[in-house]
Formats: C-alpha cells, structure tokens, sequence
C-alpha cells in the first residue's frame, strides 16, 4: 500500500481549495490581488496542511535573504568608483556648455556689430572660464595619476597581467580596451628597465592601459589613454609630490608616466614607447 | 566695454547683451545643473552599491568582473540619468542597467547562449512538486546547506529569486529588469523555490 500517501499527495494538489505551488509563492510575497489575498488567509484559517506550507515558505524566503547577501565589494571599490564617477561629470558638463555654445553662435547669422563685440567678450569669458576649469581639471588628473601610481606601490597589488614580455601583455588589452598600442621589445628598452605587467584602469572615466616598468629598481606607471576621448595633457604639473609626471603624444594615443626614478631616465622610456607606435 | 554692462545704454546695446549674458549664465547653469543631476544621482545610486556588488558578483561568480560590471553601470547611469523618470523606481532601472550591462560581457554573452527549461513547463520532471507539508517545515540555521543550493540553482531562476527575496524588488519591477512577462517571473520565483527545497532535501530532519 504504497500508494496510498502518493495518492493522498497528488490529490492535495489538484484540491482547488488548496494553495497551489505559484499562488503560494505569490502570497508569501505579497503579490497577489487583495481579494485573493484575503481569500487565502480566510483558507488558512481553517487548513492546517497550508498554513504549516505558508510558514517554510516564510522561512525558505527568509533564509534566501540572508544566503542570497553574500558577497560584500572590497573596501577600496568605493573609493574607485566615486573617483571614476567624480572624473566623469567634470567631463560632461564642459562637452555639454560646449554643444550648446555650438550651436548658438550658429544660429545667430544676423547679429550687429556691436553685437559682435559682445559675442567677442563672451567667448573670452567663456575661453578663461573654459581654461580655469582645464587647469582645475588636470590638477585632478595629476592627482588621480599619482594616486593610480601609489596604489601600485602597496604591497601585494599584483599586476592583473604579469609578465616581462610585450607578446603577453598587449594581446591581454585585446577586448578590454577600445584602441590598440605597440610594446617596445626588451631589447628595445633602455637600460636596466623592465616591463613587470599591466593592469586595465580608469582616467577621467575613460579606459586606459597602465604599464607597470621598473627602472633601476624605481617603479615606474605609464598610462596610455585614447587620445581622441583622452584628458588634455598641457597644462599638468611637470612634478607632483616629488614624482616626476612625463607625457608625450602620438597620433593615437596620450602617453602619461609617472615614477620618482631621475626624470632623464623616466624621458628614454617614454621616448622608446612613442618610437614603439611609429613602427605599428 | 563698461558701457555695455550699462542698462541706460540705447536699446540696440540692449538687445546685443542679451546673448552674451545669456550665453554666459548658460555656460553656468549647465555647469551647476550637471553638478547638481549628478549629486542628485549619487544620492540615489552610492547607497545601491553593496546591493549591485552583491547582484554582480552572483551574476559574474567573479570579484573583479563584479567590481567592473558596477563600474560600468554607474557610469552609464549617471550618462543616462536624464531619462531616469521621477518618481518611478530608480532601484529596478539601474539594476536593469546593470543586467543589460552583464548581458554585453563575455561571461553574460556565453550566459545567455545557454538555454534552461524553466520556462517550458511541460519539459518539467514531475519530481519538483511539492513534498508534503510535514516534511516542509526544515530549520534553515545552516546557510552552507542554501549556499551550495543557491549554487546549484538555474542562474535564470536564482537571478529572479534573487531580486525578490534579497533585493526585495517587486514582480512589476522584476519583469522590467528581466524583460519577461509577470507571469514568467512568477513561475521562476515559484520553480526557484521548489528547487531549493528538493535540494535541501537530504538535509531534511537533521540540525541544517
């Protein structure tokens, strides 16, 4: 007789008058109708089989929540991203106030003269405005480079590639990153600098390749931005907190280092990075 | 140049300030207006991080891929927070945002090519019905008993139990953020349930 408890089960089931496995789920989670709703608690009232299912579904759920909250970020994403966030809308605003001052001055084919001398002191205001916040801008940018460069620094921050060879490093920025670079072999690096590894990273709120080299037992970060979406290089600080800040330019790309190695050791490095892309 | 700044000046002098100063305050207000859309956002999303992270790192089973993932929908939250409607509910958005996000990456891509049963009902074993109420009420203290079961749900039926029952997100929301009808959200939560029970089973009647 087997059969007996299977038979009492399935017909359970199929009783309309019992909660079926959905509308039990929908109730526990208060999603039913109000009618429905108050129609099931009047059946839980009176069956004894439902109300005990509703109670471990109560559990289950509850003991989901709990389970389910499991992974906590690491202490330091949520520096990195308000970073990132604050990166970001100081580029958006000005590429916004740009668009908008586009399209102004283009809509405006019949102006006087002297309205002409008042768009002339507009645009002044404007380019001074335009050049305050640049100058605001990149004293960030050199702050966000160098506090990039320190993290590296920390003990036990390895590299998400590692390697001394640039046949590992640049196929690993493959799909990761929205524009390609050349690596200057081993043999074509200055002296007594190595390529130890790279990481994928943030400047400005764009994706950027950092190049991790040591010279001379000095740690060495360089950055490579897109140069078409990256941040303007004029005006940063030749030195920041004692760190020397090198950039250089190629069609393609921003190339930023930053390192306390004597800064003629830091410019052959990056002049054999910029020499790297003109072979591509 | 002073005699412009000058409100007895004649009119055409009048008329000629006007697009510079409004061009000028323009300049400001969009400055100060972006500024403030993007306190306004981080007011709204920084106290959904631990809550992203968490959903992230249940879709990705990666930290780093997580950490990328939140990343990335922050950024194009805070890109897109002008079509973010007031008063509609900005958790289920940008929770949306972050599981279109995870669908774009390689993990979400060879994700999404897997397919699951769970929405055929009738390719169901007839196993997953429910045991009978005496064997239901199971002490849930032990979590790495749910934790290996969790694991080993369908990630399209712990994805929604998981917006229910941790994020406490409605069904309404649910579907938006999943993009499938009500009823399939339902029908997952409930099958997600019933699954976690068949496979605490074995931890039935001892101390779980």
């Amino acid at each position: 007789m087997n059969q007996t408890p299977q038979t009492t089960q399935s017909t359970e089931h199929l009783d309309p008058h019992h909660l079926d496995p959905d509308k039990l789920s929908a109730f526990i989670d208060g999603e039913l109708p109000p009618a429905e709703q108050q129609g099931i608690e009047r059946h839980l009232t009176g069956c004894h089989a439902c109300t005990l299912r509703v109670l471990s579904a109560t559990q289950l759920k509850a003991a989901t929540a709990r389970a389910g909250h499991r992974f906590a970020p690491p202490p330091e994403a949520l520096t990195r991203l308000t970073a990132q966030l604050r990166s970001q809308t100081q580029t958006q605003p000005q590429l916004q106030a740009e668009t908008k001052r586009t399209a102004r001055i283009y809509s405006m084919p019949s102006l006087r003269p002297a309205a002409w001398a008042a768009l002339a002191a507009a645009i002044l205001l404007t380019v001074s405005l335009l050049a305050w916040r640049q100058l605001h801008q990149t004293s960030t940018l050199a702050t966000e480079l160098l506090d990039q460069h320190l993290a590296t620094l920390s003990t036990g921050a390895a590299p998400q590639v590692i390697s001394t060879d640039r046949h590992t490093v640049k196929p690993w920025f493959q799909g990761r990153l929205p524009f390609s670079f050349n690596l200057p072999d081993a043999t074509a690096l200055p002296p007594d600098t190595t390529l130890k590894g790279a990481d994928l990273t943030y400047l400005n709120g764009q994706p950027a390749a950092l190049l991790l080299f040591t010279i001379h037992k000095h740690e060495v970060s360089v950055f490579l931005t897109q140069r078409a979406t990256g941040p303007t290089l004029t005006t940063l600080p030749g030195t920041r907190a004692g760190f020397t800040l090198q950039t250089a330019t190629t069609p393609d790309l921003h190339i930023i280092a930053v390192s306390d190695v004597n800064p003629a050791d830091l410019d052959l490095l990056v002049a054999s990075l910029v020499h790297a892309q003109s072979l591509a | 140049m002073a005699v412009m700044f000058n409100s007895q000046c004649l009119p055409v002098y009048a008329v000629s300030l006007l697009p510079r100063n409004l061009r000028h305050t323009e300049a400001l207000r969009t400055m100060s207006s972006a500024t403030t859309r993007s306190a306004d956002f981080e007011q709204l999303a920084l106290p959904l991080f631990a809550s992203l992270y968490n959903h992230a790192f249940w879709l990705t089973r990666n930290q780093a891929e997580a950490e990328d993932l939140v990343q990335e929908t922050f950024s194009k939250a805070l890109r897109a927070f002008d079509t973010f409607q007031t008063g509609t509910n900005f958790k289920a958005w940008i929770f949306r945002i972050l599981r279109n996000t995870f669908l774009t990456t390689r993990t979400g891509i060879a994700a999404s090519r897997t397919v699951f049963l769970e929405d055929h009902p009738d390719a169901l074993d007839s196993a997953a019905a429910d045991p009978t109420p005496e064997d239901t009420l199971i002490r849930l203290d032990n979590q790495a008993a749910l934790h290996a079961a969790l694991e080993q749900l369908q990630p399209s039926l712990r994805e929604a139990l998981l917006l229910c029952d941790v994020e406490e997100i409605k069904y309404k929301d649910i579907a938006l953020i999943l993009d499938v009808p009500i009823g399939t959200v339902m029908s997952r939560i409930s099958r997600a349930r019933r699954t976690l029970r068949q496979l605490l089973q074995p931890h039935l009647g001892e101390s779980l």
